[in-house]
């Protein structure tokens, strides 16, 4: 078995600012102009996502995303007579991801996984010009982009993958913790091949 | 709208700066990562990953019909967070007592002093609900993630330091580091 380093990069975060950075993670922070008929279809397309997960599969398949939202903003919150309750004109989306690795390849793979479910979340945006070929769409997603004046991340040198296979090992280990101390030396080497091969692809 | 139920939840706060403050907010939040002892959010329990945006107006494309002007720039704040938004937005204004004044303290309407449950009522009525919200390990905590990362790490560095040892003195490492 191969092992490296704890606390190898895998990847680099590239290809936008350095405010939408910290280690590996990368943010994406998007809004569009959605037209009348978003304001009905978006909430739809929304309450029918949460409510049948096997929808989202698609999404789950893109490993690199820690956490992602989508957000319709209609109206803006009074703040004193300076800042009084906006009715907005247009309904507005609002988008931000946390992944890794690089946007362009961020944007490549959520083009060519997502083609179909990039159209149900953009379609009502004004200027969306379909998620391939991709060229346009990053010139889309670039002229809507906001780069973060502070960026963090809890865990910045870690991946989704890495979270993950990390969550999944940690019980793992303690199990077989509890059922090394019982155990001599003699099988001890057996039990531990047998981890081992069971924990190879959390490594 | 509500998000969905899980452990992590988003937080999503938009307010209006005060007009003449968005260059000095924006300096100050740049500045933040500089900062000794890394990002103030690190001290806020519960946080993944946030952020600090400016907001200097909605985007206007060439295709819609009219422009949808804000008025003045926004400050946009977003966290992935352990537990409720309510829960979270209320360490935010406990935890970051110095910081908070400089951020929040140059947006309309923020009480003075822009700290405590007056800090947390003002986030709270600018939250904005998320319409959908996708997290790739949804029922983990920050103090989780991290924990399992440690034990990750751990057991690769125990591995390429035993590489050579027999299963008596890998035993003895391994529990010496996992024991029970």
């Amino acid at each position: 078995m191969t092992v490296s380093e704890p606390g190898t990069a895998v990847g680099t975060a590239t290809g936008t600012g350095a405010g939408n950075i910290d280690g590996q993670a990368i943010a994406i922070t998007v809004f569009s102009t959605v037209k009348w008929w978003g304001k009905h279809w978006l909430p739809l397309l929304f309450t029918t996502l949460r409510l049948i997960p096997p929808l989202t599969r698609d999404l789950r398949k893109l490993s690199f995303i820690h956490f992602a939202r989508w957000t319709l903003i209609r109206e803006l919150p009074a703040n004193g007579d300076t800042a009084p309750r906006t009715r907005l004109r247009y309904p507005h989306l609002f988008f931000e991801s946390n992944f890794n690795d690089g946007w362009e390849e961020y944007i490549d793979a959520f083009s060519y996984v997502l083609t179909r479910g990039m159209s149900l979340f953009w379609a009502s945006s004004y200027g969306f010009p379909g998620a391939l070929p991709t060229g346009p769409f990053k010139d889309y997603i670039h002229r809507n982009e906001l780069e973060a004046a502070h960026y963090y991340s809890a865990y910045p040198e870690a991946t989704a993958t890495m979270v993950r296979k990390a969550l999944a090992l940690a019980p793992a280990v303690a199990d077989f913790a509890e059922r090394a101390v019982r155990l001599s030396p003699a099988e001890f080497e057996g039990a531990w091949s047998a981890f081992l091969t069971d924990a190879q692809d959390l490594l | 709208m509500r998000a969905r139920r899980a452990q992590a939840s988003p937080v999503t706060v938009l307010t209006p700066i005060v007009p003449g403050e968005r260059d000095a907010l924006e300096s100050y939040l740049t500045g933040l990562s500089d900062a000794p002892g890394g990002s103030p959010l690190a001290r806020v329990p519960g946080t993944h990953f946030a952020r600090w945006v400016i907001l200097p107006d909605l985007v206007t494309d060439p295709k819609q019909p009219a422009p949808d002007p804000l008025g003045s720039p926004h400050l946009l704040f977003t966290s992935n967070v352990d537990g409720s938004a309510d829960d979270y937005l209320a360490a935010v204004a406990d935890t970051l007592t110095a910081e908070a004044p400089e951020i929040w303290g140059r947006c309309v309407g923020c009480p003075r002093p822009a700290t405590g449950a007056g800090l947390a009522r003002y986030l709270r009525h600018n939250a904005i609900g998320t319409g959908l919200f996708f997290a790739a390990y949804p029922r983990a905590t920050v103090q989780a993630v991290t924990a399992a990362l440690d034990v990750h790490d751990r057991l690769v560095r125990l591995l390429v330091d035993t590489q050579p040892a027999g299963p008596a003195a890998i035993r003895a490492a391994f529990l010496k580091e996992f024991r029970p």
